[in-house]
C-alpha cells in the first residue's frame, strides 16, 4: 500500500495484535478498518473516544484519498477538549493519522496512559533517542 | 448424482440455446447489413467463430486466466493446513475422483470461487478476508458449496456461458462504435453496393443497431439466470455434503456484512464467486446471484435433514412457489441425511493472531522481508519500498535489506 | 426353423442378462472395497496420530492419566480388530475417548496455546471428518451392492458365483443419535 500523502510505499508495523502501515518519509500511520478499537483497551474510553468523532464540513487542511478504495477521505474531529483532525476513509475502509496524531488519540481514549502501544508511540513520536544511526543486520 | 447433472444441463440448455440465439441473430442482421442480404449467414459463421475461437482458448486455459486476473497463489497443505483439510474432506464427502488444488488470493474482501472444466482438474481459490473471517464450520460451508459447482458441472456450462456474453458484448461493442465512428463513410459503403437504395438494406441497418444496443442487456439477463439457479443447487449440495446446512449459512451471514468491495472481479468473473463480488443492487434480475439473505433463510429452515429433499421443501417454504429446484429423478433417488451437530470451534489462538498468521503467509508468497529489530519492532517491508535500507521508527537502528530484494 | 431361431435369439438374450448382471455385481463389489480403503487410510492416520497426541499432552495433563489411558487402550483395540463390524465398534469406541479429551482440553489454557498441539487437533478433527464422510459414501455404496445381490434376477448369479453381501459400518455416536437441533440467532 502506498502512503495517501506522499505516495510512498508503506512498510509494515506490529503494534501489539495491530499490524499498521507506517510511511517512513512523513511519519503517517494507517489502520485498517477496525484496529483503532483494537489498540484501545478500555472498552467505556472506546465508547467515548468513537462517539466524539464529528465530520468537519469545511476545512483548509488539504484533503487525501483513502490509499484501498482511490476516493476522497473525510476530515473528522476526534476528541472532547484536545481536538485532533484525522482523515477517515467515506467507504469504512480505515482511518490515516499523520504524524503523531494516532499518540494523540489513544491517550484520549486510554485511562491508563502507560501500556505497550503508548509506550510505544511515545518512543516513536515524542522521545527520539536515537542511538546514533547505529548499523545493524 | 448424474441426474443432477442431466436435468442440470436440460433446464440450463434451454437459457443457454437462448443466448446463443441472440449472438447468431446479431451475427446475422450485422452481416446483412454489411454484405447485403445473401451475405448474412457470414456474419452468423463469423459470429460463431468468434465464439467457437473464445470457447476453445477458455476449455484448455480458462482456469489459468481466471486464476491470473484473480492473482491467486497455489498453496500446499504446509501453507494451510485448515483449509487443506477443509477441502479434502469435502473431495470424500462430495465423491470427486481427485481433490482440486487449492489458490489463495490476497484480497481482504472475504470470497471464494471454484473453476475447472472437469472435476479432475478443478481448482478452488479463497481470499485471505474469507480465511480470517469464517470459523471451521463456515469454512465447510463454503468448500462445499464451491465444490457443489464442481460436482454439478456447472463450470462448464458458466465458462461456455460466460464466453458467449463476452462474445457479444465484443460484437456489438465493434459494431456500435464502428458505425458511430464511421457514421459518414457508410454512405460511401452503400453507393459501391449494387444493391443501393435497397430497402432490405435499410431495414438491415435500423434492425442491427437496434439489436447490437439490447443484445448485451438480453444475453446478460439470460446469463444471469442461468447463473441463479446454478447458486441454488450449490447451496443444496454443500448442506448435503456437509449435513450442516448452518456453516453455509453462518458463512453467507458474514460475506453480507462485509463492505469491501473486491478488486478483482468483472462482470463475466461475478458469476463464479459465491457472493456477488460487485455489489450489484439494481434489481433482482440482473444479478447473478439469488438474494443473500433468502439463501440463508431457505438454509436455515431445513430443520429434519440435510438432504436434497428437504432443501427443496425449505425453498418452497421461503420462497412461496411450487417451482422445482432439484429434479425430482434426484429427489426420489437421494435418501435423507441426519443434520450434524455443531462440532463447535477449536481452541485457536486469538482472532488476530489468526489474521497475522495469514497475512505473514501471503507476505512471503509476495516477498515481503521480515525485520525483526533488537527492540523488538517488527518491521515487514514491502517488495515496491524502494530503498535498500529501512531505519526502525522507534529506536532508530538502520537496517539493511537483503540483495535479492533489488531485482523485484 | 423359425422355432430354432426363437431358440437362439432367447439363449442368447439370457447369455446376455447373465453377464451384465454378473459385470455391475463385479463393479458395485469394487466401488464397496474402493469405498473401505478410503475409511481404511483415514483409520490408519488417526491410529498415527494418536501416540503424537499423548506425547504433546502428557506434560500438560498429569492429572487426566484416565482420559489419556482410554484413548490409548481404544487406539490398541482398534488395531487389533479384523473384521468390518469389529472395527466400527472399536472406532466409535475411539472416537468416544477423543470426544471426552476435547472437553476436558477445555480446561488447559496453556495447552490450547501450544501450536504443536493446536495442528494435531485440527489433524485429528479432519480425520474424524473423513472418517465420517467416507463412512456414509461406504454405506451407500454397500447398500445398492447389497440390493443388487437380493434382487431379481441378479439373485441367481450373485448364488452361482458366490457373491456376498457386505457389512455396513455403523458407528454409534451420541452426535447421530440426538434429535437435530435448531438455532433460532
Amino acid at each position: 500500500m502506498n502512503c495517501p500523502h506522499c505516495k510512498n510505499p508503506m512498510i509494515i508495523l506490529e503494534l501489539g495484535d495491530v499490524e499498521t502501515d507506517y510511511c517512513t518519509v512523513c511519519e503517517g500511520i494507517w489502520l485498517d478498518a477496525g484496529e483503532l478499537e483494537l489498540l484501545i483497551e478500555d472498552s467505556t474510553a472506546k465508547t467515548e473516544l468513537l462517539s466524539s468523532f464529528q465530520l468537519i464540513q469545511h476545512i483548509k487542511e488539504k484533503n487525501i484519498k483513502c490509499p484501498i478504495c482511490n476516493t476522497k477521505m473525510e476530515k473528522i474531529y476526534v476528541g472532547k477538549e484536545d481536538k485532533v483532525i484525522i482523515d477517515e476513509c467515506k467507504h469504512g475502509h480505515g482511518i490515516w493519522f499523520d504524524k503523531g496524531e494516532i499518540l494523540k488519540v489513544i491517550k484520549m481514549g486510554s485511562v491508563n496512559q502507560q501500556n505497550d502501544i503508548i509506550n510505544l508511540l511515545t518512543e516513536m513520536y515524542e522521545n527520539k533517542i536515537y542511538p546514533t544511526n547505529k548499523e545493524e543486520g | 448424482m448424474w441426474e443432477i447433472i442431466r436435468a442440470n444441463k436440460r433446464k440450463s440448455l434451454a437459457l443457454f440455446i437462448g443466448m446463443g440465439t441472440v449472438l447468431l441473430l446479431l451475427g446475422y442482421l450485422i452481416g446483412g447489413y454489411i454484405f447485403g442480404q445473401e451475405g448474412a449467414p457470414l456474419g452468423v459463421i463469423g459470429a460463431a467463430g468468434l465464439w467457437l475461437i473464445l470457447s476453445v482458448i477458455s476449455y484448455f486455459s480458462g482456469s489459468k486466466i481466471i486464476l491470473g486476473i484473480s492473482k491467486a497463489k497455489k498453496i500446499s497443505k504446509e501453507d494451510h493446513p485448515r483449509l487443506f483439510n477443509v477441502v479434502e474432506e469435502m473431495t470424500i464427502a462430495a465423491g470427486l475422483p481427485e481433490m482440486p488444488d487449492i489458490y489463495i488470493i490476497n484480497e481482504p474482501a472475504p470470497n471464494a470461487f471454484a473453476t475447472g472444466i472437469k472435476p479432475e482438474n478443478s481448482a478452488v481459490a479463497v481470499t485471505t478476508g474469507l480465511l480470517a473471517m469464517l470459523n471451521r464450520d463456515e469454512l465447510q460451508g463454503v468448500i462445499a458449496h464451491e465444490l457443489g459447482h464442481i460436482k454439478n458441472r456447472d463450470v462448464l456450462l458458466m465458462t461456455f456461458a460466460g464466453v458467449m456474453l463476452g462474445s457479444i458484448i465484443m460484437i456489438s461493442d465493434i459494431f456500435v462504435r464502428g458505425m458511430f465512428y464511421s457514421g459518414h463513410s457508410t454512405d460511401r459503403y452503400r453507393n459501391r453496393s449494387s444493391r443501393e437504395n435497397n430497402p432490405a438494406q435499410a431495414v438491415f441497418l435500423i434492425l442491427a443497431i437496434l439489436f447490437a444496443v439490447l443484445s448485451p442487456v438480453l444475453a446478460q439477463i439470460l446469463y444471469f439466470a442461468i447463473s441463479r439457479k446454478r447458486e441454488y443447487l450449490a447451496d443444496a449440495s454443500a448442506a448435503r455434503f456437509t449435513r450442516y446446512p448452518e456453516g453455509l449459512a453462518s458463512a453467507l451471514e458474514k460475506l453480507a456484512n462485509n463492505t469491501y468491495p473486491l478488486r478483482t472481479a468483472n462482470r463475466v468473473t461475478a458469476a463464479f464467486y459465491i457472493v456477488n463480488p460487485l455489489h450489484n443492487k439494481i434489481n433482482d434480475l440482473t444479478s447473478t446471484h439469488p438474494p443473500i439473505q433468502e439463501r440463508i433463510r431457505i438454509l436455515r429452515s431445513m430443520m429434519h435433514g440435510a438432504g436434497f429433499a428437504e432443501y427443496q421443501k425449505a425453498f418452497n417454504k421461503i420462497k412461496r412457489t411450487k417451482k422445482r429446484i432439484i429434479p425430482n429423478s434426484v429427489l426420489s433417488k437421494d435418501k435423507n441425511v441426519s443434520l450434524k451437530t455443531q462440532t463447535g470451534e477449536h481452541p485457536t489462538a486469538g482472532k488476530m493472531k489468526v489474521k497475522r498468521n495469514l497475512g505473514d503467509l501471503m507476505m512471503t508468497f509476495n516477498n515481503y522481508v521480515f525485520v525483526p529489530c533488537a527492540c523488538g519492532l517488527k518491521i515487514k517491508v514491502p517488495p515496491t519500498y524502494k530503498n535498500n535500507r529501512v531505519k526502525c521508527p522507534k529506536c532508530g537502528r538502520i537496517h539493511t535489506l537483503p540483495d535479492k530484494r533489488g531485482k523485484l | 426353423m423359425s422355432a430354432f431361431a426363437i431358440f437362439i435369439v432367447l439363449i442368447l438374450a439370457i447369455g446376455l442378462l447373465l453377464v451384465s448382471n454378473y459385470n455391475s455385481l463385479v463393479r458395485l463389489r469394487n466401488q464397496v472395497k474402493n469405498a473401505w480403503s478410503q475409511i481404511d487410510v483415514q483409520l490408519k492416520r488417526r491410529h498415527d496420530l494418536i501416540p503424537n497426541l499423548i506425547e504433546t499432552v502428557k506434560g500438560y495433563m498429569s492429572h487426566e492419566k484416565e482420559t489419556l489411558e482410554n484413548i490409548t487402550n481404544a487406539r490398541s483395540q482398534a488395531l487389533k480388530a479384523g473384521t468390518v463390524a469389529e472395527k466400527a465398534k472399536a472406532e466409535s469406541m475411539l472416537s468416544g475417548a477423543l470426544g471426552r479429551f476435547n472437553v476436558v482440553v477445555e480446561n488447559y489454557p496453556d495447552l490450547k496455546a501450544n501450536q504443536n498441539f493446536l495442528a494435531l487437533q485440527e489433524e485429528l478433527t479432519s480425520t474424524e471428518n473423513k472418517i465420517s464422510f467416507a463412512r456414509q459414501n461406504y454405506n451407500d455404496q454397500v447398500l445398492r451392492y447389497n440390493n443388487k445381490i437380493e434382487m431379481f434376477p441378479s439373485n441367481i448369479i450373485a448364488g452361482m458365483f458366490n457373491f456376498t453381501k457386505e457389512e455396513f459400518f455403523e458407528i454409534e455416536t451420541a452426535e447421530e443419535r440426538e434429535v437435530p437441533k435448531v438455532d433460532f440467532k
